[in-house]
């Protein structure tokens, strides 16, 4: 008991002799707990009741949860995340690794120009880009359709079709974020030693062969480290989403991040939102674990 | 979409045979994201408290030309710079009365509601929509105007009133309601020799379009409809038809005989090919007022504001038409839209919000003007004999159409708005898409769809057929 008691004071003690570096760590803490910690429990707490943040908080037990699995609209928009991120995702893969290895080589001039170029998308505004794709997609006045009237296809009703919608939004991310991925995995092409090409051609290896067995295989964690930040990118996709079809046309091309919008702040039921995000991060951690689990098993 | 620490930690992604940073980096970039989407709810809990304000009275020993103040007002578009311009003239009255006007209509909702709910951050006058003045009244975050504004009670249409109300406290003023007619180019309708007086009903106006569509060799389209945002055509034929969305009680009421034949009018105009499927509020549709391939807008009176403001060079070409019947000698008008200015209850300066309100809403020159220069109609009814409504207007070929407008609008039925009513709203405009995409069912099996889809969202009661039916 004394023990204990001596322990914890000596805890105390400590605490208070070093209290000046306490404080100056603490600016840190303090903010994480108000603005991170406290959103992060509160949330969880409102996961079990109904606020509209004006009334009366009231507790809802598990409805929330269970009124979930009854929301086609929810798995419309886990269905339509999904779908969005098979369009794009391996397009902008592959058009990312070509444009690095392009980027990689020797005799390409203009090198620099060509990767601003290239990162230019990810840097512009949204709303501008939205604006040049709503000109671009218009079915009955826009440059895409009016091109492919000229060349005697019908035209494609882009973003008023709930079949179109979603491969609108796909090509948008493509564009956008093609560049992005090519700056990473230049990075790690670069980082790639000479000596291992050299060796391997040395002992007679083709351009095929050096790819499959040392570019490849070394770009491996890049590769896991972009679709770990394409899958979180997918899932919580929410500015292009909103501001080229707003979800529509209906449910098509609504996503996770614009229905949980919608359910907070149009709707503002923030206890069923909470329920959603919680729901959804607990598969976006679980999924995160496995691949990085698989990567883990890759290294050893 | 790809988080903000992902883009900064770009350049450290030359250490990658460290396998820890990726666990690290996720793992923050989870919690951040979580953090920043949640951040502001949690800080509506902090400040959020209630407010339960005393009714608005004034101090009659404070003249006009005594009242001091400084009001921020939130508007969007053409409303908010209709307020503007009458700051002048209600400065004359109130000089000592500062007015600034913020123009910024972007999700100006939710942006009011965050602000109600912390308690901070309100304007001292915003502009509402009509149909969500249930919504925000019930908040109890509004002024109750009752005492100052009980006088107006006869002077708007019983049906716009009734959303201002809430158990009996007046928390919103009418401004500008929607009554609907058809908006054509006079050019297109020449050329095509189309006579719009022989339009009646909706299948006359249906049997137009397809004259158009022929003639201009499938150039020139009826009207602008988008599979995928119906639920405003259907909002004008369901209130034109005395349909309800809600009944009394606020039981889901859609399932009716009215909405039947609202979905039939759409169906046939869908089959029929006439629309052209541009989105409402699209450069498409905005550009569509200046070409030829849309040649009607069966919509409210305000959208002649938004051509005057988008196509002003389209002045004289436009003509108006009164609204189709559902069959012939039916009612010619209904209802789109309008709006209402309230208080928030925060605000500090509410004698100075109130002679705003009462100058731009409740007087004869303040709603003439705004008539005049951005097309509200007004829902002040005391100037609805005025002369003012007879003259012609240049910008439609000198046609009278503010009498057009403003005739039978007292029969116009009213339409049962609920707190989530907007809710509901974006439930049809998702069941409308689908069923257009899914090659347009039996209406009366959407209808029931819609209706099962609106209780289990909206956790409200069917309302029982036989009431219905005699509504």
């Amino acid at each position: 008991m004394s023990s204990v008691a001596a322990r914890r004071n000596s805890l105390r003690s400590r605490i208070w002799r070093h209290r000046h570096f306490y404080l100056f760590i603490s600016p840190f803490f303090v903010l994480f707990g108000i603005f991170g910690l406290y959103p992060l429990l509160f949330s969880f707490y409102l996961s079990f009741a109904r606020w509209d943040g004006l009334t009366e908080l009231t507790w809802a037990g598990l409805g929330n949860f269970a009124a979930l699995v009854h929301d086609e609209v929810f798995f419309t928009s886990l269905w339509n995340t999904f779908a969005i991120g098979v369009l794009y995702v391996p397009p902008m893969f592959i058009g990312a690794f070509v444009f690095a290895i392009i980027l990689n080589t020797t005799w390409l001039k203009f090198r620099a120009f060509f990767r601003a170029a290239f990162f230019m998308p990810v840097v512009t505004p949204m709303v501008v880009v939205a604006i040049v794709f709503i000109l671009l997609y218009g079915q009955e006045a826009g440059l895409i359709n009016y091109l492919a009237a000229r060349m005697g296809f019908q035209p494609i009703p882009w973003l008023v079709s709930e079949q179109w919608s979603k491969p609108a939004i796909a090509l948008l991310l493509v564009w956008r974020w093609t560049g992005y991925n090519m700056v990473l995995m230049l990075a790690g092409l670069q980082g790639i030693s000479n000596e291992y090409y050299e060796a391997a051609r040395i002992e007679g290896a083709g351009a095929f062969q050096r790819m499959w067995h040392i570019t490849l295989p070394l770009m491996r964690p890049i590769f896991i480290f972009c679709s770990i930040m394409s899958l979180i990118g997918t899932v919580y996709m929410f500015d292009e989403v909103f501001v080229l079809t707003q979800g529509g046309p209906g449910t098509s091309s609504t996503n996770f991040g614009l229905y949980l919008f919608n359910v907070s702040f149009v709707d503002f039921k923030f206890g069923y939102a909470s329920c959603m995000a919680y729901t959804v991060a607990f598969f976006v951690f679980i999924t995160s674990l496995f691949i990085l689990r698989l990567r883990r098993s890759e290294l050893t | 979409m790809l988080s903000a620490a992902g883009r900064d930690d770009g350049a450290r992604l030359q250490t990658r045979g460290k396998a820890g940073i990726i666990t690290r980096m996720t793992k923050r970039t989870i919690a951040g994201q979580r953090a920043a989407a949640l951040v502001l709810v949690s800080a509506l809990a902090f400040i959020g408290g209630s407010f339960a304000g005393e009714p608005l009275t004034l101090d009659p020993s404070i003249s006009p030309t005594d009242l001091t103040g400084n009001i921020q007002v939130w508007g969007w578009n053409i409303a908010a710079a209709s307020l503007e311009k009458l700051v002048p003239p209600f400065n004359d009255i109130y000089p000592r009365v500062i007015v600034h006007v913020n123009m910024t209509g972007a999700y100006l909702q939710s942006r009011f509601l965050l602000s109600l709910s912390a308690g901070v951050g309100a304007p001292d006058v915003s502009q509402l929509q009509l149909a969500e003045a249930a919504r925000y009244s019930r908040t109890r975050r509004l002024t109750d105007l009752t005492p100052v504004a009980r006088k107006y009670e006869k002077d708007f249409p019983a049906s716009f009133w009734k959303n201002c109300v809430f158990e009996g406290r007046i928390h919103a003023i009418p401004w500008d309601m929607g009554p609907c007619a058809v908006f054509y180019k006079r050019d297109l309708f020449r050329r095509y020799q189309i006579d719009p007086a022989s339009i009646e009903t909706w299948d006359d106006y249906i049997g137009a379009g397809r004259l158009l569509l022929e003639r201009s060799g499938g150039q020139t389209k009826m009207l602008q409809l988008s599979t995928g945002n119906m639920e405003g055509l259907f909002e004008i034929l369901l209130q034109q038809n005395a349909g309800q969305m809600f009944d009394d009680e606020g039981r889901i009421a859609i399932n009716s005989p009215q909405a039947v034949r609202v979905m039939s009018v759409i169906q046939r105009i869908l089959e029929a090919g006439i629309n052209a499927n541009i989105t409402p509020y699209s450069h498409a549709s905005y550009a569509s007022m200046k070409s030829d391939l849309v040649a009607t807008y069966p919509t409210a009176a305000w959208f002649g504001g938004t051509i005057k403001d988008y196509a002003p060079e389209t002045k004289g070409d436009w003509g108006v038409f009164r609204l189709p019947a559902m069959e012939r000698g039916g009612l010619r008008t209904s209802n789109l839209g309008g709006s209402v200015l309230v208080i928030p209850d925060q605000c500090s300066q509410k004698a100075a919000a109130w002679a705003f309100i009462d100058y731009t809403l409740c007087t004869r020159e303040a709603q003439i003007e705004q008539y005049r220069n951005f097309d509200l109609f007004p829902a002040f009814l005391p100037i609805h004999g005025d002369p003012f409504f007879d003259e012609p207007d240049p910008f439609y070929g000198g046609q009278k159409v503010r009498r057009l407008f403003s005739q039978d609008i007292e029969r116009i039925p009213p339409l049962n708005r609920t707190k989530d009513w907007f809710e509901a709203l974006r439930y049809l405009t998702q069941s409308l898409s689908k069923w257009a995409t899914n090659g347009m069912g039996p209406p009366e099996e959407f209808l029931a769809q819609l209706e099962d889809k609106l209780s289990r969202r909206l956790g409200r009661d069917i309302a029982p057929q036989a009431h219905l039916e005699g509504s």
